[in-house]
Parts: structure tokens; C-alpha cells; sequence
């Protein structure tokens, strides 16, 4: 085996790339539940490529065919509603799972430099994730679908100038169609996807260029062992490869507990106007987005304005990017900034009280808890400049706290 | 230090350490091999395919001595009410020693319908119309006489010649090698329907 | 030092299960539908094959002529509910040139449907997705006589709908305050099991994956819980040298 091994390794770059990655990665020893995420992340890439490739074999991408070829599947093939089911949960758990590795990097600091370009490639996914479960929520054109559609490609039309032509060029027509759910195919099952999986390989290459924070959020690199490795960092393979398959496990454990005992899960995960075929003559009763857009939603419709709403939703959206540049503390991790934890902890609050809101329908009684989210929400960023200057901030150890488990 | 943590690999570390990797691969192994499974079987013709693979045919509309050609997966099935001349012949041929194959040795059929009919009824013959040469669709040529003068009735090829009965025998001088294949079906004369099932596997179509 | 205490009882794993109930109750949502102010009754009953065959005898008899369910095949009420092909055929097959393998379509044609009722009656086959067990079960028995209606008709549920109280003969009628107009050849509770068993019929049809998910799921959780304890168990013999 070694003399394969060895002209193996003269030709091919993997085992190098094997021990720059993993063998001789060093990352800190003291990860929290926070960071199983990422790791998830990809094994839910990998879920979503195959359940949705096997979908794919069935689908039929026209007016006419597409919704009686998504209930075909859950009826008329063998697991096909287990593949369905997998296809649609895994949506609702990678966004869970983004949020958590997101929260996990707010609140460590894992935004600040050197790793600013992680921070805002891994944003990118994220809003390449909405863009992908968008199109996605538009296939198998049930009612939802066809007025989530419409809604949302409505925006485009606050564009100054070019606004009409852009929808059109989205919608493939004046409305959606059958015509809109061929680009919406090609666009969740080829360009989106690859979009995804390359911004992923860039996000840990970068990642593994300057390597891991931690929640105590010190540079590891900066205290060297004799052997020239951080005494607080452990190779990732084995102790990481090894903690994440237990990982994968008790994820596992859930998802498959949610497709076999729960498979809507209360019909959040799927929403119940799903189960009834697009009818342009007959919109929904109540218009609610998909709990992970929903706080963007809340904060979208708490501006009686129509492009005051889609700005501020923009904004939001798009703030997070500057959030390196925002964050002017010495210290990287909330451990060790009260303040800013507390602001963040309230952020993260008020951030799942604008998804409750979003999900109800358009009250009056709703429209000032919807404006204070909205306002908090921008105000942590407004604030963060100046808060991040003048908190008390204690001294973050040497070593990283770390207890044996 | 955590150099110190791999110094630790004495013996039974490493044994323990290989069993429960062992351990983990059976079993990630088991779990991956559950996942295959509904991964691969999905791919299986689905039920809306599989109601398609099946045809029904109603048999009341078809006279005596009438033929009616139904697609059933994509090919012609000749259904054919004999009359009792028409049954009469299939000895006659049979005297003739024109056929090659009357006894039906080469499997073309399934086992119910190896006889001079060719089917579970005699009165009622369920054919594939596909001539066994090169997979045209022969001709219906009941009329006695009508392509050659000793001609009893049967079907004849227009693309190279081939001649067979009114079972669907191959007659000697055809370019075709064996008899008109027969897929299974059931037949239920009380509902007057025949249901088309499945190909024989053992027959060659052309 | 207070402070650096408290900071530490706040761990990540308690902040993660807070955060995650708070988003779990916070997410649920109100059944938006601006109809339904009328309060919605439960039906108990067994969950089993017999309630649902049951229920597509019933259903067959008193609601295809209309509705169909299509994308439940007739030979899935065999497979799924060990209904023998005979019942299924006798029973079920009502319209004329049903196939076994084809779906539960009714015979009206959709056209004159429209014509009829303004609107065509739609499919059920996802009902119970859509509306929910309730809405449906509180629906079926919501018809009262309303004058007022074109059909003479009308449901609290469901206002103005074009559908004429079907189950009429067996349920009997009332008017829009509940005053019994006329009594059906069912006692009321009899006839509120036969609407049980036909929502029982129709949840199946909803996902008629249930039975299998229920079968297969143990063995498929026990066998990921126990590739997790083995991979935990490997996980612990590698970090036991960590300090």
C-alpha cells in the first residue's frame, strides 16, 4: 500500500491538500455546540443536492404539469415522499443552522479581522441560500407559489428606470407562468447551486487561511508549542472529523424524526397553502412568507410607504456586511463585552419576535411591536460603532477557557 | 499539549480506539445503506407508469372474424375474433406442412398459450403485431385466397414477404425466423375484457 | 468576578435551548384563514385501516359523484389498507370504466360542473393539508337552509358556498340557528361518526405515507441512535487525552 501511496502522492495534490486541511489544521480545542453548524451545513448541501436531484428525475416544469408532477412524487413513486419531505425539512434546518453559525459568529467576533472576507463571503451564502429556496418555493407551483411569486418579483419593479423590464425579464412574461417556472428550474438546479458549492470551498479556504476563532475569541496562532503548533489547537482530524460525526449522528437523529413522525412539522416547515394548485383568480387570504424571510417581511411591511418598506428591507439585508468595519472593540468575543453581548442577545430576541410578527396577518395592533423590531434591529448596527468604543471590556486570557469533555 | 494527547497511544489505547472505528464504520455503513435504499427504488417506474404498462381492451365492439389492433407499451396488439372456419384452418395448415414451427417448440408465447391457438381461448387470438424479421407490422389477410392462391388466412408482412397463420405461425419460405411473439394477458369473456400484462420474457419480438 | 461568574453559568448550550423554544412557541402562527371565526370542532376517533376503508366506502358513495381524490389509486386503498380488490371493485369503482390502477376520479364532468355550480368541485385529494381535520369535520356539519342562497343553501364555515348540503338524507337540516328542520334518517351520532370516517379517509388520502412512516421510523431512528452512541464513543476515547 505504501508504494501506491507513494506514487500516488507524486502525482496527485489530495494528500497534501488532506494535511493542510485536516491532519495538520489546527484548530482551537474549545468549540462549542455552535460549531457542529458548519459541518452540518455541508452534509445538508449534500442532502439537498440528492433529494433535490431525484426530484428533479420527476419534475415537469410547465403550468399544466408541474404541481400533479410534485404530488406524482409524493403518491405515485416509491419513497417519493420521503425524498420530497427530506427536500422541503432540509430548507427549514439549513436556515436554522445558518442562523446558529451566524449567531455563533456575532457573538465571538469571528466577523473581525483577519476575517473579514469570511465573514462577508459566508453573508453572500446566505443570501444565496434565500435566492435558492425563493426559486425552489416557486416549482411546484401551488398557490403559494404563485402568489409568493408574484409578490416578490413585484419588487423588482421599485427598480428606478429599468424596474418593469427587470420583472418581466425575471417573470419571463407579465406574470408567473409556465415560462417562469422553466428559468426558476434552471436558475435553483444549475446556476444557484454552483453558485452555492463555490462560494462554500472559497468560504473555508479563506477560513483555513488565517484559521478558526474561538469563543473565547485570542488567536491561537499567537501562543506556539515547541513543536511550532498552537498550544490550544488540536489537529482537525482526527479530534473534529471524529466530534462531527457524532455530530452528523444526533442531527441525523432529528431529521429523520422530523420527516417520518412530523413531516410538515405543525405545517411550518411546509405551509398548508401549498397543498391546493396555483389559481390566478383566487389569491391567499393572508400573504405570509416562510419563516426564515419572515423577519425581513415584518420589517418590510411596518413602513406604510411602498419603496420606504422595500428600502428599509434592503438595508437590512444588506447591513450585516459592514458588520467588521462596525465592530471598533480590541476584543473579538461578547464574552468579555458585556454590553455588546447584552445588545446582541436582544438583537437575536427581537430578531425571532420579527419572525412572529411576520407570520401574522396585516393588524393594526401589529404595526408598533413591527416598528420597534425593525427599529432595533438597525439600531444595533447604528449603535455598535459607538458602543463598541466606550464599553468595559475585561481582558481576555492568554489561553483559551476549556474544560475536558 | 496536544502533542501530549497522542503520546497517550498505548496498546489498548490504539485497539480500542480501532474496534470502536470498526464499530462506527458497520454502522455508518448500515445507516448509509438504509439511505440507499429509498435513493434507489424511487427511481423504479413510478404507479403512474406502471398503470400505463398494462392495457385493457374492450372485446365487444370486434365482429367475428374482425381484428382490432390496441397499443399497449408502445406496441400494436392484434386482438382477433376466429370464426369456427377460421379455427378449421389452423389444422388444415397444419396438413399442409407449410409451417415451421406448428408446435410451437420456440418459446414466442407464454406456457398457457403453447397450441395450435395460441391463446387461452381458442375464439380469441391476443397477439403483439410485430413481424418477427425486422419488426414491421404485418398485414391482417383473412380472405382466403387473397395473397396467394392457397392462402387459408393469416398475416402478411408488406415489407419482405413473411406469411404467417391465423395463430400467428411463421410459414416456411418467410424471411422471418419464428412465430409472431404473444405477451401475457388475462382474458375475462363475462366482462368481455382482455387485459394486457406484461412481455414475455422469454420471447424474441424481431 | 462577579461578573466573569455569571458570565460563565450562561453557557452556550442553555442559551441555544432558551433561544430555541423561544423561536419554537414564537413560530407558531394562527390558522389565517379570515373565514373561519366559526369555532372548529374536533372529531376523536381510532386512526386505523378499518376507519379508513370505512370512510371510502362512504366517501365513494356520497361524495364521488362530484369530488375526486385522484391522486389516490384505487389499487393503494389495496396495498396501503388491505382491502381486498373484490371490496375495492364493489365498493369504490363506481364510475363507469374506472381502472384499478387509475386514480378516485369522479364522473361528473368538469365543465358541466361549472356550469352547475358556478365553480367546479374541487379535488380533494389534499384537503386535510389545506383546511386542516377540523375545518373539514366542523364543515361537513355546518350546512344549514338558507333562503337567501341561490342553491338554498348555506355553511357557517364556510359562507355562501356553492355546495348544496349533500348529506342532507342522513343528517337531517336545520336552519341558520340550529333549529332542526328536518330530521335525517341517521341519529346524530351515527351520522357524526359516518363524517368522522369519511375525514378519516380523507387524512389518509392527505398522506397516505403515514402508515409507512410509522412502520419504518423506530427501526430507522434506532439505527441512527446507535451509530450516534458508537460515534460517541469514539469521540470520547480521542478527547479523553485532551486537556
Amino acid at each position: 500500500m505504501s508504494g501506491f501511496a507513494k506514487w500516488f502522492a507524486k502525482r496527485s495534490p489530495l494528500p497534501e491538500m488532506w494535511r493542510e486541511h485536516m491532519a495538520e489544521y489546527y484548530a482551537p480545542k474549545n468549540f462549542n455546540i455552535f460549531y457542529y453548524a458548519g459541518s452540518l451545513l455541508l452534509l445538508m448541501l449534500v442532502f439537498q443536492f440528492v433529494s433535490g436531484f431525484l426530484i428533479l428525475v420527476h419534475y415537469v416544469p410547465t403550468a399544466g404539469g408541474a404541481y400533479d408532477s410534485v404530488f406524482g412524487i409524493m403518491y405515485d413513486v416509491d419513497y417519493g415522499w420521503l425524498i420530497q419531505y427530506a427536500h422541503v425539512d432540509g430548507v427549514s434546518l439549513i436556515f436554522l443552522l445558518l442562523y446558529m453559525h451566524m449567531a455563533r459568529g456575532m457573538l465571538y467576533g469571528s466577523y473581525r479581522a483577519p476575517r473579514e472576507l469570511v465573514w462577508v463571503i459566508g453573508y453572500i451564502i446566505y443570501l444565496a441560500f434565500m435566492a435558492e429556496a425563493f426559486f425552489g418555493y416557486i416549482l411546484p407551483y401551488s398557490n403559494l407559489s404563485y402568489w409568493a411569486g408574484t409578490v416578490i418579483t413585484s419588487l423588482f419593479k421599485s427598480i428606478p428606470w429599468i424596474g418593469g423590464w427587470v420583472t418581466t425579464l425575471v417573470r419571463g412574461g407579465t406574470g408567473i407562468s409556465g415560462d417562469t417556472l422553466g428559468r426558476f428550474m434552471a436558475l435553483h438546479v444549475a446556476l444557484v447551486f454552483l453558485v452555492i458549492v463555490a462560494l462554500v470551498v472559497i468560504h473555508i479556504l479563506y477560513l483555513h487561511k488565517v484559521g478558526s476563532n474561538n469563543p473565547d475569541g485570542i488567536e491561537i496562532k499567537e501562543n506556539k508549542g515547541p513543536d511550532g503548533h498552537p498550544i490550544d489547537g488540536i489537529p482537525f482530524h482526527p479530534y473534529y472529523s471524529v466530534k462531527d460525526l457524532f455530530g452528523f449522528g444526533v442531527w441525523l437523529f432529528i431529521f429523520a424524526a422530523i420527516i417520518f413522525y412530523n413531516p410538515t412539522f405543525f405545517h411550518i416547515f411546509l405551509e398548508r397553502t401549498m397543498s391546493t394548485p396555483a389559481n390566478a383568480l383566487k389569491s391567499l387570504p393572508d400573504v405570509t412568507p416562510p419563516w426564515y424571510l419572515s423577519p425581513f417581511y415584518a420589517m418590510l411591511r411596518s413602513i406604510p410607504n411602498k419603496n420606504g418598506g422595500i428600502i428599509l428591507m434592503c438595508v437590512a439585508v444588506l447591513f450585516p456586511f459592514i458588520l467588521p468595519w462596525l465592530d471598533r472593540n480590541p476584543v473579538k468575543s461578547t464574552r468579555f463585552r458585556l454590553v455588546t453581548r447584552i445588545m446582541l442577545l436582544v438583537f437575536f430576541a427581537n430578531f425571532i419576535m420579527l419572525a412572529y410578527l411576520g407570520e401574522q396577518p396585516p393588524l393594526p395592533q401589529f404595526f408598533l411591536p413591527e416598528r420597534l423590531g425593525a427599529a432595533i434591529y438597525v439600531g444595533f448596527f447604528v449603535l455598535l460603532p459607538f458602543v463598541s468604543k466606550m464599553e468595559p471590556t475585561r481582558t481576555p486570557p492568554k489561553r483559551v477557557h476549556y474544560h475536558a469533555h | 499539549m496536544s502533542d501530549d494527547s497522542r503520546a497517550d497511544d498505548q496498546s489498548p489505547d490504539v485497539t480500542r480506539r480501532r474496534f470502536l472505528t470498526a464499530l462506527v464504520s458497520a454502522s455508518g455503513a448500515a445507516v448509509a445503506g438504509v439511505m440507499a435504499v429509498p435513493l434507489v427504488t424511487s427511481l423504479y417506474p413510478t404507479a403512474a407508469a406502471q398503470a400505463l404498462a398494462t392495457t385493457t381492451i374492450d372485446l365487444t365492439p370486434i365482429e367475428p372474424g374482425m381484428q382490432m389492433v390496441a397499443l399497449w407499451q408502445e406496441k400494436p396488439i392484434v386482438v382477433v375474433n376466429r370464426t369456427k372456419e377460421m379455427l378449421a384452418t389452423l389444422d388444415e395448415v397444419e396438413k399442409k406442412g407449410i409451417l415451421r414451427d406448428p408446435d410451437c417448440n420456440v418459446p414466442q408465447q407464454p406456457p398457457y398459450c403453447k397450441n395450435k391457438y395460441r391463446s387461452r381461448v381458442p375464439e380469441w387470438f391476443v397477439g403483439i403485431k410485430i413481424c418477427n424479421h425486422l419488426c414491421c407490422i404485418p398485414h391482417y389477410r383473412p380472405k382466403k385466397g387473397s395473397v396467394a392462391p392457397w392462402w387459408l388466412g393469416g398475416f402478411h408482412c408488406p415489407c419482405h414477404g413473411s406469411m404467417y397463420d391465423l395463430s400467428a405461425r411463421v410459414i416456411k419460405g418467410s424471411p422471418a425466423p419464428h412465430n409472431m411473439a404473444i405477451a401475457e394477458y388475462d382474458i375475462d369473456l363475462h366482462k368481455m375484457q382482455v387485459v394486457v400484462t406484461k412481455m414475455y420474457p422469454k420471447a424474441h419480438l424481431c | 468576578m462577579r461578573i466573569r461568574k455569571k458570565l460563565r453559568r450562561f453557557d452556550m448550550k442553555r442559551l441555544v435551548v432558551v433561544l430555541g423554544l423561544v423561536g419554537f412557541l414564537g413560530s407558531f402562527s394562527p390558522n389565517g384563514y379570515a373565514e373561519a371565526h366559526f369555532e372548529l370542532k374536533t372529531p376523536h376517533y381510532a386512526f386505523n385501516k378499518a376507519t379508513i376503508a370505512a370512510g371510502a366506502k362512504l366517501f365513494a358513495k356520497r361524495c364521488m359523484s362530484c369530488h375526486s381524490v385522484k391522486y389516490m389509486r384505487y389499487e393503494f386503498m389495496k396495498q396501503d389498507l388491505g382491502m381486498s380488490e373484490a371490496d375495492v371493485e364493489k365498493y369504490l369503482m363506481l364510475p363507469n370504466g374506472a381502472s384499478f390502477k387509475g386514480g378516485m376520479v369522479s364522473a361528473m364532468p368538469p365543465r358541466m360542473a361549472h356550469k352547475w355550480f358556478g365553480v367546479s368541485p374541487p379535488d380533494l385529494s389534499q384537503i386535510i393539508q389545506y383546511r386542516g381535520q377540523d375545518w373539514v369535520y366542523t364543515y361537513l356539519l355546518s350546512f344549514y337552509r338558507d333562503p337567501a342562497t341561490p342553491s338554498g343553501w348555506n355553511n357557517h364555515v364556510f359562507p355562501k358556498v356553492a355546495m348544496p348540503d349533500v348529506l342532507a338524507p342522513w343528517g337531517g337540516i336545520v336552519n341558520g340557528q340550529g333549529k332542526v328542520l328536518k330530521k335525517g334518517s341517521e341519529s346524530p351520532a351515527k351520522f357524526k361518526a359516518q363524517v368522522t370516517d369519511i375525514v378519516a379517509f380523507l387524512r389518509f388520502v392527505s398522506d397516505p405515507s403515514v402508515f409507512q412512516r410509522w412502520a419504518i421510523g423506530p427501526w430507522v431512528l434506532g439505527l441512527i441512535a446507535f451509530f450516534t452512541f458508537t460515534a460517541y464513543l469514539l469521540k470520547r476515547q480521542y478527547w479523553k487525552g485532551v486537556k
